[in-house]
């Protein structure tokens, strides 16, 4: 009946289990688990062994790869106090300034402020810098000409030296004034994004640079302090 | 064989139902047959047939899927459990006539899904691709088959139950959980972003691991001793390993997330998973190829079990790659890559199916008392086992080359990276033309043998039944 | 075992774990997220009148997501960009950063995708293609990538004798009607807007965008192109890059000005990329990597009036091998190919400035007569 009947007679054992046979035989064999064999120590051995190996490499894969079961959370989830948050705030907006000033600022001013003698004015210490938020902020988002004293020496005698006004956000510029007005020694107030708004709106006629005897006269009142 | 009278009577009860799902079976094994094809034509010529939307590539790949997965795999599924459950529990089929009733509506729903599916209603999600419509009919329908297959089980003889039916009862019991749980995540109460990819993935690897697999290594677990004639050697390893898929398995399939949007710890755990997975693989493997070579002549001189042998071969060897596969510094080469057609496939053709055509080469005789043609069969071995190993070596390393070239950024996408593949599509092309000759072969041959004469079939019951 | 019912329940046990984690866990983790702005306040709420992301695309993209699902381009292509240590796909420009969780929230179906036959789409919006590019690549892909295996969709489009308005200039190449006229019926038009809609160009508070991806692309385009550049080549050329974006002492902090891909500013800075000042004349290089420049100059036919200070930090600081590497660099990158430059010929040009002031900026007036 079945298509191994040719073969039959060559092989060993010759026989098929009937359905029975394969039930109460596996049945029987599952009920005498423990069949004293020459082996019986070793293998349970290695088998604990290499399922130890395994726990401890998966717990490794595991605490480096599960990123603790977060979803990418953000730091500031943290239950901070009103001060806590204020100085995480300027922190933060200090550390955007600098990576903005590094970038687009430092190759004139350069990466400590001073600047380069009689080239372009340093910004450590500079009255037009701890002046009203405003001045710095006008001079970035419309650039500057005109020669100016600077810490009492004079710069921007040459157009070569003009500052140029480069497209940037109005949050750009008051992370990285407030980061120039709190830098080398600088301890100014906070350049806030609204106020830099405010003023881009006012100055959106403008189509030149500001001149900076101007600028020292409508902010007169800053400079003097 | 011992041809003693309740293995008859059982068979005889089983007749219908087997020779009805098996039939079908063979129906859905050859509109796969027929999609792969032209799914792989495609790839190797887009022109082919282009101007049909409904046979865009999209539409037949994933009909292609569904039609084996639900289909052969589903209908085969169906024939193979029950006539296992009945054999082993020594209890006749009963209500055949509603076995065949939520057949039919199994089989309508899956015609319908994959109409839907060519006619634009694909819902994307990964196996559940067929209009959401059908899936009442689906579940309703498999839930009356899986009660009929339980109450066979309930009326065994012996009151201890084998491994066998372990895996046959858990596959029986897994599917309907794991597609109420899709179903409910996906289209009742559906989850928002890319939690509906962790579902579906979830899905549609679970169905393999969970559903398929596990009845092809209950057939091998009864197959094995039934033709040898011998007990499985280490069979008390059996339990082991029988739970740790059941445990380790469902946690093991998210790793083909790694990367993706999704918290990182989920493709952590399946990663972790996956590799906890060789212990239940090692198991099925001993279990299996111990006892099979302990007389190897005679597995190579019985076809059923040379089927049987080369799914559980390929079973241990694509699951040892699949566990490599998972390691986050290969997925980062793999992931992505045609290496996805190799795993899907080695689960499907060379294991699942090559499992069922043993249990089908052994029960056929027995439940209709007639023989296939010897060289019919051994035809189907030889160019099953060829078109299986020309297509897994044709993804594999085509998928290798995918994923290797397209991690070199320099490389231009189509002209470069899809360009140096095209020979392995050609490659699977033909592989899957022997596959569908060779599948052709098979379900002639069965149709043959079930309806000798189809117009006199069901009035000429007796007659054979005495052969 | 033997019990039917225990059995049971042990099975949809093992099952029910996994199902808790990744369908009950995952969801209260991250099942209700909700859109929110690029950064958030200082407490962690969303500032008031930020614009949130992702935003909601528009109906007709969304009907284009209906008719892509159908077509089952998720067979092939994904939408997601992996993270960086997973895969390659920031470095390969299919996004500027890595996919996040939040970017799906709003999608109805979220078709992640498993297979790469096709590049990643998570962010095609952003790719500057046309529609009329999209129209022709859904028509005939071939007709743009002859290699290309994406199925020609000829049935989202009509040809027609009389071309309106509305039709598209695209030839079918593989196609008869050469002479007739491509019109994309309402589902083309859909998916072409559902493609242009995928975009992940906002930063989460979760994840930011990649700074890398054009270097490492740039990178390999050198090393491919211009077959393995000998040692001591590849090393002057390592240096110098790092001393064109050191923004430290010891550093140039060139890339300040002139950018990362030596494009320069329009107007403001002058490109290096392609420039005949750095791929020429050496001496007057070397002049300008010492003392700077000043002045109108005119680069690549654009005039650019600005000031160069000396560089260097602190300006003017540079010896003369780290001007070496520094223009061996950028006369060998961006495209540039150009001889290097070595330590002694800047040593010659220092030597003959010997009685230059320090810091004395060149004027385009003093570098362009003598040499031209």
């Amino acid at each position: 009946m079945s298509d191994d009947s040719t073969h039959r007679g060559n092989l060993p054992n010759d026989k098929e289990f009937s359905d029975e046979e394969i039930v109460k035989s596996h049945v029987e064999l599952s009920k005498n688990k423990h069949e004293p064999t020459a082996n019986f120590l070793l293998a349970p051995l290695v088998f604990v062994f290499v399922f130890g190996c395994l726990i401890f490499v998966c717990s490794i894969q595991l605490s480096h790869s599960t990123n603790s079961f977060q979803l990418h959370p953000p730091v500031e989830l943290i239950v901070l106090t009103a001060e806590e948050k204020e100085t995480l705030r300027l922190d933060r907006k200090i550390s955007s300034g600098e990576k903005i000033f590094a970038a687009r600022c430092a190759s004139c001013h350069q990466a400590n402020g001073l600047g380069i003698e009689g080239q372009f004015p340093p910004l450590a210490g500079s009255e037009w810098v701890s002046a009203d938020p405003a001045v710095i902020a006008n001079v970035i988002l419309k650039g500057l000409k005109g020669e100016i004293m600077v810490k009492g020496k004079k710069y921007g005698t040459s157009a070569a030296v003009n500052m140029a006004a480069v497209p940037i956000t109005d949050r750009e510029i008051a992370n990285v004034s407030t980061y120039v007005r709190q830098a080398w020694g600088n301890s100014s107030t906070e350049v806030l994004e609204d106020e830099v708004s405010r003023l881009r709106d006012e100055s959106s006629d403008m189509q030149d640079q500001w001149i900076g005897s101007e600028l020292r006269k409508m902010f007169s009142d800053s400079f003097s302090q | 064989m011992p041809a003693d009278s309740p293995d008859k009577v059982i068979d005889r009860s089983a007749k219908l139902v087997f020779s009805f799902f098996l039939s079908s079976a063979g129906l859905w094994l050859l509109m796969a047959a027929l999609l792969a094809y032209l799914a792989a034509a495609k790839l190797t010529d887009p022109f082919f047939l282009s101007s049909y939307e409904f046979l865009t590539y999209g539409k037949i790949k994933v009909a292609q899927a569904n039609a084996f997965v639900y289909g052969w795999g589903g209908n085969s599924i169906f024939a193979v459990s029950l006539w296992i459950l009945a054999r082993l529990s020594q209890a006749e089929v009963r209500g055949s006539v509603f076995l065949v009733f939520a057949g039919v509506i199994w089989n309508l729903a899956i015609t319908f899904g994959l109409l839907g599916i060519m006619d634009g209603h694909m819902s994307g999600h990964e196996m559940l691709e067929m209009p959401t419509e059908v899936w009442p009919a689906m579940l309703i329908s498999y839930l009356i088959i899986t009660f009929l297959a339980l109450v066979i089980h309930r009326s065994r003889q012996v009151r201890e139950t084998i491994a066998p039916q372990w895996f046959i009862l858990a596959a029986l019991l897994w599917f309907p959980a794991l597609f109420l749980i899709a179903w409910n995540g996906l289209e009742i109460n559906p989850a928002r972003g890319t939690l509906q990819t962790v579902l579906s993935m979830w899905y549609g690897q679970s169905l393999v691991w969970l559903w398929l697999t596990p009845v092809a290594l209950g057939a091998a677990y009864y197959l094995i001793p039934a033709i040898l004639g011998r007990t499985i050697d280490k069979y008390y390893l059996a339990i082991f390993g029988f739970w740790c898929i059941a445990a380790l398995a469902p946690w093991s399939v998210v790793h083909h997330l790694e990367g993706g949007p999704v918290p990182m710890w989920i493709p952590a755990v399946g990663t972790v998973m996956s590799i906890a997975m060789v212990f239940p693989i090692a198991v099925a493997s001993t279990n299996f190829h111990a006892t099979a070579f302990m007389d190897i002549g005679k597995v190579w001189h019985s076809l059923p079990l040379r089927f049987v042998i080369f799914g559980t071969l390929s079973y241990t060897i694509s699951s040892y790659i699949g566990v490599v596969f998972s390691l986050p510094a290969v997925a980062k080469i793999t992931q992505f890559t045609i290496i996805n057609e190799f795993h899907f496939n080695q689960r499907v053709y060379g294991f699942f199916s090559m499992i069922i055509f043993g249990a089908v080469y052994f029960a056929l005789p027995r439940i209709t008392g007639r023989e296939i043609p010897k060289a019919a069969k051994s035809f189907h071995f030889w160019t099953s086992t060829l078109g299986v190993l020309m297509l897994l070596l044709a993804y594999l390393i085509g998928g290798l080359t995918h994923g290797v070239l397209a991690g070199q950024p320099s490389l231009p996408w189509s002209s470069s990276v899809i360009h140096s593949i095209q020979p392995y599509f050609l490659i699977t092309k033909f592989a899957f033309i022997i596959l569908a000759f060779s599948q052709f072969v098979f379900v002639v041959n069965v149709w043959r043998i079930i309806f000798p004469n189809p117009f006199v079939y069901f009035s000429a019951e007796n007659k054979e039944a005495s052969v | 075992m033997n019990n039917l019912a225990k059995f049971t329940i042990g099975i949809f046990f093992t099952l029910g774990m996994a199902w808790l984690a990744f369908v009950v866990g995952a969801r209260s983790q991250f099942g209700d997220l909700v859109p929110t702005s690029e950064v958030l306040d200082d407490d962690g709420s969303v500032p008031e009148d930020a614009e949130l992301f992702p935003v909601d695309i528009s109906g007709m993209a969304k009907q284009g997501a209906e008719e892509y699902a159908a077509l089952g381009c998720v067979t092939c292509h994904t939408q997601q960009v992996r993270r960086v240590e997973a895969g390659f796909d920031v470095e390969r420009g299919w996004g500027k950063r890595p996919s996040a969780p939040r970017d799906y929230v709003l999608q109805e179906h979220v078709l992640l995708g498993n297979s790469r036959i096709g590049p990643d789409l998570a962010n095609v919006g952003l790719r500057n293609y046309s529609d009329e590019w999209l129209h022709q690549h859904l028509f005939e892909p071939q007709s743009i990538f002859p290699s290309s295996l994406c199925p020609p969709s000829p049935f989202l489009y009509q040809l027609v004798d009389e071309p309106v308005y509305s039709d598209i200039g695209i030839a079918p190449k593989n196609n008869m009607d050469k002479n007739r006229t491509v019109r994309p019926s309402i589902r083309a038009n859909r998916l072409v807007a559902y493609l242009q809609a995928l975009k992940q160009d906002y930063e989460l508070p979760e994840v930011s965008f990649i700074e890398t991806e054009e270097e490492l692309v740039e990178e390999e385009v050198i090393s491919s192109a211009g077959g393995e550049a000998p040692k001591w080549l590849q090393d002057q050329i390592d240096t110098g890059k790092e001393i064109y974006m050191k923004a430290a002492p010891g550093g140039g902090m060139c890339f300040a000005c002139h950018q990362q891909n030596g494009e320069g500013l329009a107007g403001q800075f002058p490109p290096l990329a392609g420039s005949d000042w750095v791929l020429g004349n050496k001496e007057r290089l070397i002049k300008i990597s010492m003392y700077g420049l000043m002045g109108e100059i005119e680069v690549n036919g654009v005039k650019y009036n600005n000031v160069m200070a000396p560089p260097g930090i602190p300006p003017g600081s540079l010896t003369n091998e780290q001007i070496a590497n520094v223009l061996t660099y950028i006369r060998n990158d961006w495209g540039n190919s150009a001889s290097a430059v070595s330590a002694e010929e800047v040593a010659t040009v220092r030597a003959s400035l010997k009685g230059r002031a320090p810091m004395q900026m060149f004027t385009s007036a003093e570098l362009t007569t003598p040499i031209q």
